[in-house]
């Protein structure tokens, strides 16, 4: 790509992306069992930004995420992306899109279909490429992120953490508005981890998508988010937004400096009071 | 940074491949041009790095510190020598290690080493844009996976490790307890129940005899004609089976519509045994060989729909979600998601329903029709021909266990990733 | 009236209710043809059947069978039968002595399978190598060897179901979380403790998936041991009855709605055990139905 379309294309992708949730309510069951997931949760998520959605298991984030990307209905309230309406109480449920793109928790790559196939998947399927072009797109992105020498390959075949690589390229293959990404790193180890986040954030540097990112795991988030939500219990609601001034490009020379350290020191009472809570609560996980 | 997430053991090896040099500052490491043998990490001090045009580097002049890796070139084998030169800006201590023995080493752990030449990648890609760097890479790759045990030669070694197991030795015992009790049951101790039937000797002799007493053995085409006549029988009801059922459970789980108003039905009909339609097949069909075939379709008919739809309503929501935010819409959804998702339970049910074929079959041929392996066995014994019946018995064990391995290995062969992915977990 | 059902009637119920009602009229319109194909309106249809070489005094195949009508009037009829309801008590007992026969056996011989390697490896190629041999080929063997004819449809009953438990409780004891052990010996089990709190409760739900299906498979057996015995082949013998027989009885003695009768009480009959079976096994097995 040549040099002024790239800087151009980031700037363009600076001011697209942004979310609104504005008053959203999600009450599961309304006749039966009633339970109120999400409570009047309003958040702003600038275009262009990380921001990283800390809450204890259960407490009703995926359920704001499912909202987002059109899994699932709100119950009253809005969702705007850019200005749009993705629904609200008259269209409760958003129309899934490939400008929303979920990376989901255990993985969500077709098995029977190779990395290059998966990868090449959606502009295939909308037509905006041709078979032959979108697979050369693909092999394009997959080297630029570090996959070289993967793409003929089943994702049983490979580590967990190369399957969350090429889900990542996989989404961004559809130049998404926003990722939407739900705890995609909860079930690796956490040296396998340290690598994602230096990738995930390697990715970001060049394509500067809106990232929606939702974990438990307080010092990822820190890490990774220009701005941290965190949630209540269930019923779900942000508690305490904090501004992450840590300045971009972010190394992991960053978790053991002093600011990183302040931060944390800040919110882990916050995570923790309601970590408690949902304990006592008897919370099950999503 | 390449090397961050090895293992240990791995690293130890990398580490003993090293070796400790010296430089004085303002030395020279090596010019453009030079020999590419070994790469460099920096243990303390501080190098300058400069690209030569040509390499289309981002940033050609950079400057090194402790931990930093260069002098990849040695892995590459397109660049055998060096693209850049490199210079010590003070004195600076440093580990060689030579790249073809460090690509030996990661040949020795292929994850790892997958992971350090997709880091070195990275690295790499992230500074430069090397052409044939991407082709190089995948080069190296296959040469390190090279060593993986594939195909043939693992179907081999699993076959020697099963040899030298217990296994093999405890199955010939168990056949030799069980041929051994039915010779001494009934041709040594004659035990009282036993004493009608044939023994295991006169059987297997009447079944290699050119010239059988009773009629029929492995020599009379008439054996071969009842084996085709009932496998062809079983092929039609089978293939018309799938061809109806796979598609109708399909949809009987994709559509919840669909499934509200056929499912009822379906699920009345379902409790008959097929073996009860007989007298009725026989009246619908008139001609007994149509209704032999329509009793074991029927059969295999229900099972194979109803683990086809098993398989729809198994498949993990998030693939489809997935399909969805990629843009695909209901049909192609149908199509690359749905199909191929639920074709493990299909294959299940498939096999399945080989077993339900035969085991129609039989019946029918046993009360109706002529020619098959049912028909033999049922004849044998009014006209009196004990053997036989035990050598149709025998010869239907073996069809049907054929047929049903068929299966498995068609549905092995369709789902490469899923042997692929059992092979590695060792199945 | 609760919310569910009058969420239920709302679509799913009122859903299966009108496609069985609509089965039931084409079946009945089907049947029917015998009489409305003679009509002048349908030349053309009587026309295009004996071109396919087909009859053309009914719509094939469907217009053989008899008509819902004249099954439900029969099954009136057959209802003050006594032979009806004893065939009925015949087929129930002889699948209930066969599955249980199964389960009695079945279960500790799949049992020790799983947990010794060498009963495992002695006992599974033969069992494997039995199995594809349908249970009804047996039926002429078990003649020759059993005294009785009761006997021998028992034996042919119990082969059906005992492959399918053997099969379901080694699948389903091998696949018990190797951690359950290890946390087992660790809190100071010992083995014999470890069969009954571990490997048995572990292994009930395949007990109780594999005989639902050994319950289908037995009735199966029955009927076609019913049928085969009291008709069809010379295997013949004095004693008979059960709804096998019941239905052969009335296709040899000309009755066709009998015939639809017998196979719909065996219909019910199979699906009153299904569900019987269905119920103990969520007795058996609390934890997994909670929610």
């Amino acid at each position: 790509m040549a040099a002024v379309t790239r800087a151009e294309a980031l700037q363009a992708s600076a001011t697209r992306g942004a979310i609104t949730l504005d008053n959203v309510v999600k009450i599961y069951d309304p006749d039966r069992a009633a339970v109120m997931a999400v409570d009047h949760c309003s958040l702003d998520i600038r275009a262009g930004e990380i921001c990283m959605i800390v809450g204890p298991s259960g407490c009703g984030k995926t359920t704001l995420l499912n909202a987002i990307a059109g899994f699932h209905e709100i119950t009253s309230g809005q969702i705007l992306l850019d200005g749009e309406v993705l629904c609200c109480s008259e269209k409760p449920k958003a129309e899934p899109g490939s400008d929303r793109i979920v990376v989901f928790q255990n993985g969500a790559l077709f098995p029977w279909k190779t990395n290059l196939e998966n990868v090449a998947f959606g502009p295939i399927m909308q037509g905006s490429l041709t078979k032959a072009g979108a697979k050369e797109k693909a092999l394009e992105m997959m080297a630029d992120a570090g996959l070289a020498g993967v793409e003929h390959n089943y994702p049983g075949e490979v580590s967990s953490g190369v399957r969350r690589r090429v889900e990542i390229v996989r989404a961004l293959m559809n130049d998404p508005k926003v990722l939407l990404l739900d705890e995609p790193y909860r079930a690796l180890d956490s040296l396998t981890k340290s690598v994602m986040h230096e990738a995930l954030l390697e990715i970001y540097y060049k394509n500067r998508v809106t990232i929606f990112f939702i974990t438990h795991d307080l010092e990822e988030a820190i890490f990774l988010g220009h701005r941290v939500a965190i949630m209540t219990t269930r019923p779900c609601k942000p508690k305490k937004i904090l501004e992450v001034d840590i300045p971009h490009p972010r190394t992991y020379s960053v978790l053991t400096s002093k600011r990183f350290r302040e931060l944390m020191e800040e919110t882990t009472e916050s995570v923790h009071e309601e970590a408690l809570k949902a304990f006592d609560a008897g919370e099950k996980e999503g | 940074m390449p090397f961050q997430v090895v293992s240990d053991d791995l690293l130890r090896k990398v580490a003993a491949l090293g070796r400790r040099v010296n430089y004085e500052k303002g030395a020279l490491i090596y010019d453009v041009g030079d020999k590419a043998d070994d790469i460099y990490i920096i243990v303390s001090g501080q190098v300058e790095h400069t690209l030569e045009p040509t390499a289309q580097a981002r940033r050609p002049v950079k400057r090194l510190g402790a931990g930093d890796v260069f002098g990849w070139a040695a892995l590459l084998e397109k660049f055998p020598h060096r693209l850049a030169k490199a210079v010590c800006e003070e004195a600076t201590e440093i580990v060689r290690i030579n790249g073809d023995h460090l690509l030996r080493t990661l040949e020795t752990d292929p994850d790892a080493g997958d992971v350090v030449m997709s880091r070195f990648a990275t690295m790499i890609t992230r500074d430069y844009t090397v052409p044939d760097l991407i082709a190089q890479l995948r080069r190296i790759h296959r040469r390190m996976h090279a060593s993986d045990i594939q195909g043939m030669d693992l179907t081999l070694f699993r076959f020697r490790q099963w040899i030298r197991s217990p296994r093999p030795y405890l199955m010939l015992m168990g056949f030799a307890l069980f041929l051994g009790f039915w010779y001494l049951a009934v041709e040594v101790l004659k035990l009282p129940r036993f004493r009608e039937m044939p023994g295991l000797t006169t059987v297997v002799k009447e079944w290699i005899s050119p010239n059988p007493t009773y009629g029929l053995s492995i020599y009379t085409p008439e054996y071969y004609k009842h084996i085709g006549v009932s496998v062809w029988r079983v092929a039609q009801a089978f293939m018309l089976a799938t061809l109806l059922g796979v598609p109708f459970g399909l949809f009987l789980g994709w559509s919840k519509k669909f499934k509200e108003y056929v499912f009822p039905v379906f699920e009345l009909l379902r409790p008959i045994p097929v073996l009860a339609w007989v007298p009725l097949a026989i009246v619908m069909f008139i001609a007994t060989e149509s209704a032999v075939i329509y009793l074991t379709f029927l059969a295999a008919f229900f099972t194979t729909s109803l683990n086809t739809m098993l398989g729809v309503e198994s498949i993990d929501e998030s693939y489809v979600r997935a399909a969805y935010c990629l843009g695909a819409r209901r049909w192609q959804v149908f199509l690359h998601v749905i199909a191929p998702g639920a074709l493990p339970f299909i294959f299940t049910g498939l096999q399945i329903s080989m077993g339900v074929s035969w085991f129609s079959l039989v019946a029918a041929e046993m009360v109706s029709g002529q020619y098959g392996l049912g028909y033999v066995i049922n004849t044998s014994y009014t006209t009196v021909r004990y053997p036989t019946i035990f050598i149709g018995m025998i010869t239907l064990g073996f069809v049907g266990y054929a047929t049903s391995a068929l299966v498995r290995l068609l549905g092995d062969y369709l789902m490469q990733w899923r042997t692929r992915e059992l092979a590695l977990g060792g199945q | 009236m609760s919310a569910v059902t009058r969420a239920y009637f709302g679509s799913t119920l009122w859903r299966g209710a009108v496609s069985i009602a609509v089965f039931l009229a084409l079946w009945e319109f089907g049947s029917l043809s015998k009489f409305w194909i003679r009509g002048d309106a349908f030349e053309w249809l009587r026309h295009a059947l004996s071109g396919l070489g087909l009859k053309s005094t009914y719509l094939p195949w469907i217009g053989a069978v008899p008509a819902p009508t004249e099954v439900l009037h029969a099954w009136l009829g057959v209802l003050r039968d006594p032979g009806y309801w004893q065939s009925w008590y015949m087929s129930f007992l002889r699948v209930m002595s066969g599955f249980l026969a199964a389960m009695i056996i079945g279960i500790p011989f799949g049992l020790l399978l799983a947990v010794s390697r060498t009963a495992f490896g002695i006992g599974f190629p033969v069992f494997e190598v039995l199995r594809p041999i349908p249970p009804l080929a047996w039926v002429p063997a078990s003649i020759i060897f059993w005294p009785t004819q009761e006997l021998s449809i028992a034996f042919v009953t119990f082969l059906g179901a005992f492959y399918t438990i053997v099969i379901n409780v080694v699948g389903g004891a091998r696949s018990i979380d190797v951690r359950y052990f290890q946390a087992a010996r660790s809190m100071g089990s010992s083995q014999w403790d470890i069969f009954w709190r571990i490997i048995l409760p572990g292994t009930l739900p395949s007990i109780v998936v594999g005989s639902a299906v050994g319950m289908g498979i037995t009735w199966e057996v029955v009927v076609a041991a019913e049928m085969i015995s009291g008709g069809g082949s010379q295997i013949g013998g004095t004693s008979g009855g059960g709804l096998g027989f019941f239905i052969w009885n009335s296709y040899v003695g000309g009755s066709y709605e009998q015939i639809v009768v017998g196979m719909i009480s065996i219909g019910i009959a199979g699906f009153i055990s299904s569900a019987v079976l269905r119920a103990l096994g969520k007795r058996v097995t609390p934890w997994l139905h909670q929610r």
